[in-house]
């Protein structure tokens, strides 16, 4: 499971589109009922090509990522990376950060 | 009709074991102490905690490192200083101390860290991955009077079980693989074992304790109807158990995370309490637990980043 998370994870970053910015994303997941489950998910990420910071918010269940300049995820990847990890991806609220 | 009768009475009597009443007046909070920041004396997100002869180990987490207090928060020492590579720790969780060793579930360098009670590093074992002796995630430790170590290994779905000297014995739990049944786990989050070797788990998102023979038989479980992963904050049941320690009497204390609780059990699962601070705030003020001889009981709070100290009803 980790290694394919990573994997899709990096390959997709490599042909993503480029911007100029960085970009936080603000996405709703179920499963997050722990520190452990937190803990986990923030380790994943941060280990991930491209991902400049994680916080996570247990008691709401939110995980925000903030992105290195000129990377972006698209929904639809950010939602199957959290499935990879064992987690239901909600929602996300996305912004540029400049 | 007959058997109609029969199976609304077995669920009527089961009913009953599955609500049980209380049997002991809930434990009083007298005292807090911490608060956010990664001065001496302050947390981050303390999770695992022990006692150990006169002092209290905190496990704080996402300060990298664990603190030593006595038995009135009054600091003594942070062991694990992030400057030395080898002691380093990285998301501490669950923690145990046993013939003055202190072993850590070091989470996210997928190792379990040994000390001295002082805080001299003396060595670790594992390292990442889903191989035997390998991690991904270990999240609780406990040692037998033998010196065998049993790890809570969260990600791999497992305990694994090692010698003194770290050679991997066996595991429990089948690696990856998630399951309500008596021999799966469903991500253990930590571990006891009692003065006969029995072996308790919190097996964390099947809201239940296993317990577990020297031999690897299942020999009880508990935690909401049969203990098939019905979570609940009814007495008895859970939401995510997060540690567990058992007292010098033979009774369970259980951080029962989700539900803002602390659980205390008989040593075969029979519900007596439960304490902890009001569940109108935030989530996981109840984390972590440890028991003193005394019968004080010290829980790490999570959200508050603080530690409670709490006594029985009628020492108060």
């Amino acid at each position: 499971m980790n290694s394919q998370f990573i994997a899709f994870f990096t390959i997709f970053l490599i042909h993503t589109n480029l911007y100029a910015a960085s970009m936080q994303y603000d996405m709703r997941v179920d499963g997050l009922a722990c520190p452990f489950c937190a803990y986990g998910i923030e380790k994943k990420l941060l280990k991930t090509e491209g991902v400049n910071s994680v916080d996570i918010n247990i008691e709401k269940g939110i995980v925000i990522v903030k992105t290195k300049i000129g990377v972006s995820f698209s929904e639809h990847q950010l939602n199957q990376l959290f499935h990879d990890a064992g987690f239901t991806y909600r929602s996300m609220k996305q912004r540029e950060l400049r | 009709m007959r058997k109609l009768c029969l199976s609304i009475l077995f669920l009527t009597l089961n009913a009953c074991s599955w609500f049980p009443a209380q049997q002991e007046e809930p434990y009083q909070l007298i005292q807090t102490w911490g608060g956010f920041g990664d001065a001496p004396g302050q947390f981050n997100e303390p999770f695992g905690i022990v006692v150990y002869q006169n002092s209290v180990y905190v496990a704080d987490s996402r300060n990298s490192r664990i603190q030593q207090f006595d038995f009135n928060g009054k600091f003594i020492r942070a062991i694990g200083p992030p400057e030395i590579k080898k002691s380093q720790l990285d998301r501490p969780m669950n923690m145990t101390i046993r013939n003055d060793k202190l072993y850590v579930a070091d989470f996210w360098n997928d190792r379990v860290q040994i000390f001295s009670s002082a805080g001299s590093f003396i060595k670790s074992v594992g390292g990442p991955g889903d191989e035997p002796g390998k991690f991904n995630g270990p999240s609780g430790v406990a040692v037998d009077s033998n010196g065998n170590v049993y790890v809570a290994d969260f990600n791999n779905q497992r305990i694994q079980y090692f010698n003194a000297n770290g050679k991997t014995l066996g595991q429990l739990g089948e690696t990856g693989e998630v399951g309500i049944s008596s021999d799966k786990f469903n991500y253990p989050t930590d571990i006891a074992i009692d003065k006969n070797k029995l072996i308790y788990v919190t097996d964390g998102y099947n809201d239940r304790i296993k317990v577990i023979d020297n031999t690897g038989n299942v020999i009880n479980k508990w935690g909401g109807p049969l203990a098939i992963n019905l979570s609940g904050g009814f007495n008895g049941w859970f939401r995510v158990p997060s540690s567990i320690v058992i007292a010098n009497s033979g009774e369970i204390f259980v951080a029962d995370s989700f539900n803002n609780r602390i659980q205390k059990f008989t040593s075969n699962g029979k519900f007596l309490t439960s304490f902890g601070l009001s569940t109108k705030g935030p989530r996981h003020t109840t984390v972590g637990v440890a028991v003193a001889n005394d019968g004080s009981v010290f829980v790490t709070d999570h959200a508050h980043h603080q530690v409670q100290k709490w006594v029985p009803h009628d020492r108060q």
